[in-house]
């Protein structure tokens, strides 16, 4: 009886998902704008003169090389006007010099964020893999020795100031039993790859440069290691407590009903049904691994963004501050962006309402 | 089944890609003699031309890549030596002729003649925005032929042969800099391209440059000077943190390590080498004298209280191998050094407290917090201050901040008491000049020319001497002088800590370029 028009699925402009993601692009851009507003004005109110820390003592004393320092940055500028001149080249795709690597930040940034986010990357893998793991046995051996254990271990994990972590682990795995490299990304005797991506492994491969990517890997094994322990005990926590949730759900107990085995059903069913709140803690710790890892970055001679945000702040580089800040507000609104839109891939639930 | 076998080859090929990256791992040994040269160093570059930078690491590359007219050989910066030339003065000390090496060339091959000379000098005085500009200033620069360049000030300027070692004012291939951008006003536009290429003689060229990492240099095949280089490749890396660098050394990952502190360098392995001595810094305590600054610290007699109630010997504790105590605000290895420093005397410090009217009013020390220098952190410096006058009726508040705030406050005056150091531009003792008063050290601590009338002559007298025997007496007078009236208590000249493997040789300190690479031999 009913006729059955098959209307074809496009998203036009009165869909409602391009409706929701204008709508969060509109909210992104006047986000990002208000991350430049807070932090040009937290860096200004900051006691300090940017050109003398620049300068150095010597040069800042020269009254011309002053002159002309503070006329190059448009530093002598009212803050309103330096504000907007930086937003108006900021829309032209100019992130201005850094006062302290005299570079464009734009430059300093390709350079950073991809080192930073190769070891980040490598960490939630990491602790995507062994928190789940650890959350769902102490889950399923709940009250037993064996989820005593695991939350001591998480709790260890969360515990350990990462610095010392950093160091001792250097020690112990470079130094003690040589099965680690030495700092930085690659060894000395290697030239970076060609870059494509800024992530030297990835890089390497295109390249066909199998040595520098295995020389890469083993360079990324500590950092890695030190900076998803953290996250691991955080996961672990997490993923324990969401499938507890789930684990006495009749869903749950249809599908060992139904004889599935046990690892479709942890798969399929428990660990499906715990992602959400499993899938929102690790977008905030993949935002957090790349935009905090500055101690993890300094012991191991990482020249990621943890790097250059602390150099910045150091030397009073405006520029480079606010790089900075719009990088991780870009990072944190995406990953936000990325997990609303796997809500929905997730639970239908979501995608309908 | 076919999910279990692709968990499997997937395990199997985590495991292996980690085995294989761990075997590459392998670190070499310390002892075994490199091919090539890794230095760690904390970065401070921001340039890869010589003429705008104005900072150690730049100063440690632009000595590898670029040569200058003069040098110092070895860690002995008392006297200049030739460098692309040599030289002779005038009787007053106004001119300067400098005479090439006919046979030098630049790394493309061409030789080195007057022309290049004269547009590399007078380009760092036309580059207003240079760090590195002030070095010309008040040098005039003139051709006589080819090969002779004449350099002539107006007034007596013995320092100007050690100006002309400092690594700032290289000779650059004028021809590749000029079509490269280069000019000799503030329009130069050659930075970018001395960011990747070289432009002189030195032994070795850039290879690449990168600010965050790591510089990359390799063997200039042309170079015709005098030093034997033994590596073909020197990577200079990146690692701020010092414990990174004492690691990366002893595990043989890197060959030199720079910025070792005096407590990190004791606890090295046996086969590490540590060259160690004072540096060129100089950690001191102002008091300033301006009364609307404070009434007390303006008071001489209470500079004298403070001066005479320290111990130095446990102050020196705190910096560790190779510092010593600094002696005046010339440090030891320079002309018009004084040879003994001021001894704690409590008896003395309560008498001119006493006399300073001084009733146990909170005084605030300020300092930087974190920038450390030659290892020695400021924190615990200022606790030990604060301790030992405390102990002397003297109650400290200690105030620190970064150094990005403090430093704003203390070249602009407004400090009343605070930590801070000093370090030279170029090998010479007027660099120490600034400290007398009116002068820019002099005026930070609110010290005008009118309140000491005697240090502003004894300054003059040093500036203007002609002879090496005057200058030594008035340096040495000059520093005295400052020593017995001035509003400085000049504390510690921390070490310097050069950490090499065991199978390189040729370390040897510089205040300015830290180490000349090209000297390091393999054994």
């Amino acid at each position: 009886m009913a006729s059955s028009t098959t209307v074809p699925r496009r998203y036009s402009a009165r869909s409602p998902l391009v409706g929701y993601l204008l709508r969060r692009l509109g909210t992104s851009i006047l986000l990002l704008i208000g991350v430049t507003v807070v932090t040009f004005a937290l860096t200004n109110l900051v006691p300090g003169n940017p050109v003398a820390a620049a300068l150095g003592e010597g040069a800042a004393s020269n009254p011309a090389t002053v002159a002309a320092y503070v006329e190059k940055y448009g530093l002598d500028q009212p803050l309103p006007l330096q504000y907007l001149t930086y937003v108006g080249n900021l829309f032209q795709g100019d992130m201005g010099t850094s006062l302290h690597t005299r570079q464009p930040v734009a430059d300093d940034l390709l350079k950073a964020v991809p080192a930073t986010v190769e070891v980040a990357l490598g960490a939630i893998i990491v602790s995507l893999a062994v928190g789940t793991a650890l959350g769902s046995l102490a889950a399923y051996r709940r009250g037993k020795i064996t989820d005593q254990v695991v939350r001591v271990v998480s709790l260890i994990g969360l515990s350990i100031p990462t610095f010392w972590l950093a160091l001792t682990s250097f020690y112990i795995f470079f130094l003690q039993l040589r099965i680690a490299p030495g700092s930085g990304r690659l060894s000395p005797i290697y030239t970076p790859p060609p870059t494509v991506t800024g992530l030297y492994t990835v890089d390497a491969l295109l390249a066909g440069q199998w040595d520098i990517f295995f020389d890469a890997m083993a360079h990324l094994m500590l950092p890695v290691f030190v900076l998803s322990l953290f996250t691991i005990g955080l996961l672990t926590r997490f993923v324990r407590t969401s499938v507890l949730e789930v684990l006495d759900a009749d869903y749950v107990r249809a599908g060992r009903a139904k004889g599935l085995s046990g690892s479709r059903v942890l798969f399929g069913y428990v660990l499906r049904g715990a992602s959400l709140p499993i899938l929102t803690i690790v977008g905030l710790a993949f935002g957090s691994l790349l935009s905090g890892t500055v101690l993890v970055e300094a012991v191991f001679a990482w020249p990621g963004l943890g790097t250059y945000a602390y150099e910045s702040a150091t030397s009073l580089d405006l520029p480079g501050i606010m790089g900075v800040g719009l990088v991780v507000g870009v990072i944190y609104l995406g990953i936000n962006f990325i997990v609303d839109m796997l809500y929905g891939v997730l639970d239908p639930r979501v995608r309908l309402a | 089944m076919r999910n279990n076998t692709r968990v499997a080859v997937l395990a199997l090929g985590l495991v292996a890609t980690v085995t294989l990256a761990g075997c590459s791992a392998g670190a070499s040994s310390s002892g075994d003699a490199p091919s090539s040269l890794v230095i760690d160093t904390a970065f401070t570059l921001e340039t890869g031309d010589p003429g705008r930078n104005y900072v150690p690491t730049g100063y440690m590359v632009s000595k590898a890549v670029y040569e200058t007219l003069l040098d110092f050989a070895g860690s002995d910066e008392s006297t200049p030596v030739p460098g692309l030339a040599t030289f002779e003065q005038n009787a007053d000390a106004t001119v300067f002729t400098f005479t090439l090496d006919a046979d030098r060339v630049f790394s493309d091959g061409s030789p080195i003649t007057a022309d290049d000379v004269v547009f590399s000098l007078e380009r760092v005085k036309g580059m207003v925005e240079s760090k590195a500009n002030f070095l010309m200033s008040g040098i005039e620069v003139a051709k006589i032929d080819d090969l002779t360049v004449e350099l002539t000030t107006e007034t007596p300027s013995l320092k100007l042969p050690a100006l002309m070692t400092n690594p700032s004012l290289a000779i650059l291939n004028s021809e590749v800099v000029i079509a490269n951008g280069g000019t000799t006003d503030d329009t130069d536009a050659a930075e970018e391209f001395l960011n990747s290429e070289s432009a002189g003689s030195g032994p070795y060229v850039i290879d690449s440059l990168d600010f965050a990492s790591q510089v990359v240099l390799t063997e200039n095949s042309e170079y015709n000077g005098d030093e034997e280089i033994d590596f073909g490749r020197v990577v200079i890396r990146s690692v701020s943190e010092s414990a990174t660098q004492k690691l990366n050394l002893e595990g043989g990952d890197s060959n030199v390590a720079v910025d070792l502190s005096g407590d990190q360098v004791a606890d090295l392995s046996d086969d590490v080498t540590v060259t160690s001595g004072p540096s060129a810094q100089t950690i001191f305590l102002l008091l300033n004298q301006n009364p609307e600054i404070s009434e007390f610290t303006s008071n001489p007699d209470f500079v004298d209280a403070v001066r005479y109630a320290l111990d130095y010997d446990g102050l020196l504790e705190l910096a560790g191998a190779g510092s010593e105590q600094a002696t005046g605000v010339i440090p030891p290895s320079f002309l018009g050094a004084l040879t003994d420093g001021v001894e704690q005397d409590l008896d003395a410090s309560a008498t001119a407290l006493a006399a300073s009217g001084y009733d146990g009013e909170t005084i605030t020390l300020e300092y930087p917090n974190d920038y450390p220098v030659g290892g020695v952190s400021f924190t615990p410096l200022a606790e030990r201050i604060q301790s030992q006058l405390d102990a002397a009726g003297i109650t400290l508040e200690l105030a620190p901040a970064p150094f990005t705030t403090q430093i704003d406050e203390y070249v602009n005056g407004r400090e009343a008491f605070s930590i801070w150091f000093w370090g030279p531009d170029y090998a010479d003792s007027a660099n120490f000049l600034p400290f007398a008063a009116g002068d820019k050290v002099g005026l930070r601590a609110g010290w005008t020319a009118e309140m000491s009338p005697e240090t502003v002559a004894l300054s003059a007298a040093a500036a203007n001497a002609t002879s090496v025997d005057e200058r030594e007496a008035a340096f040495a007078a000059f520093a005295q002088g400052l020593q017995d009236s001035g509003p400085f208590v000049p504390l510690i000249v921390p070490g310097s800590n050069i950490a090499t493997a065991s199978s390189i040789t040729g370390v040897s300190y510089n205040s300015t370029w830290t180490m000349d690479i090209a000297e390091l031999r393999a054994k």
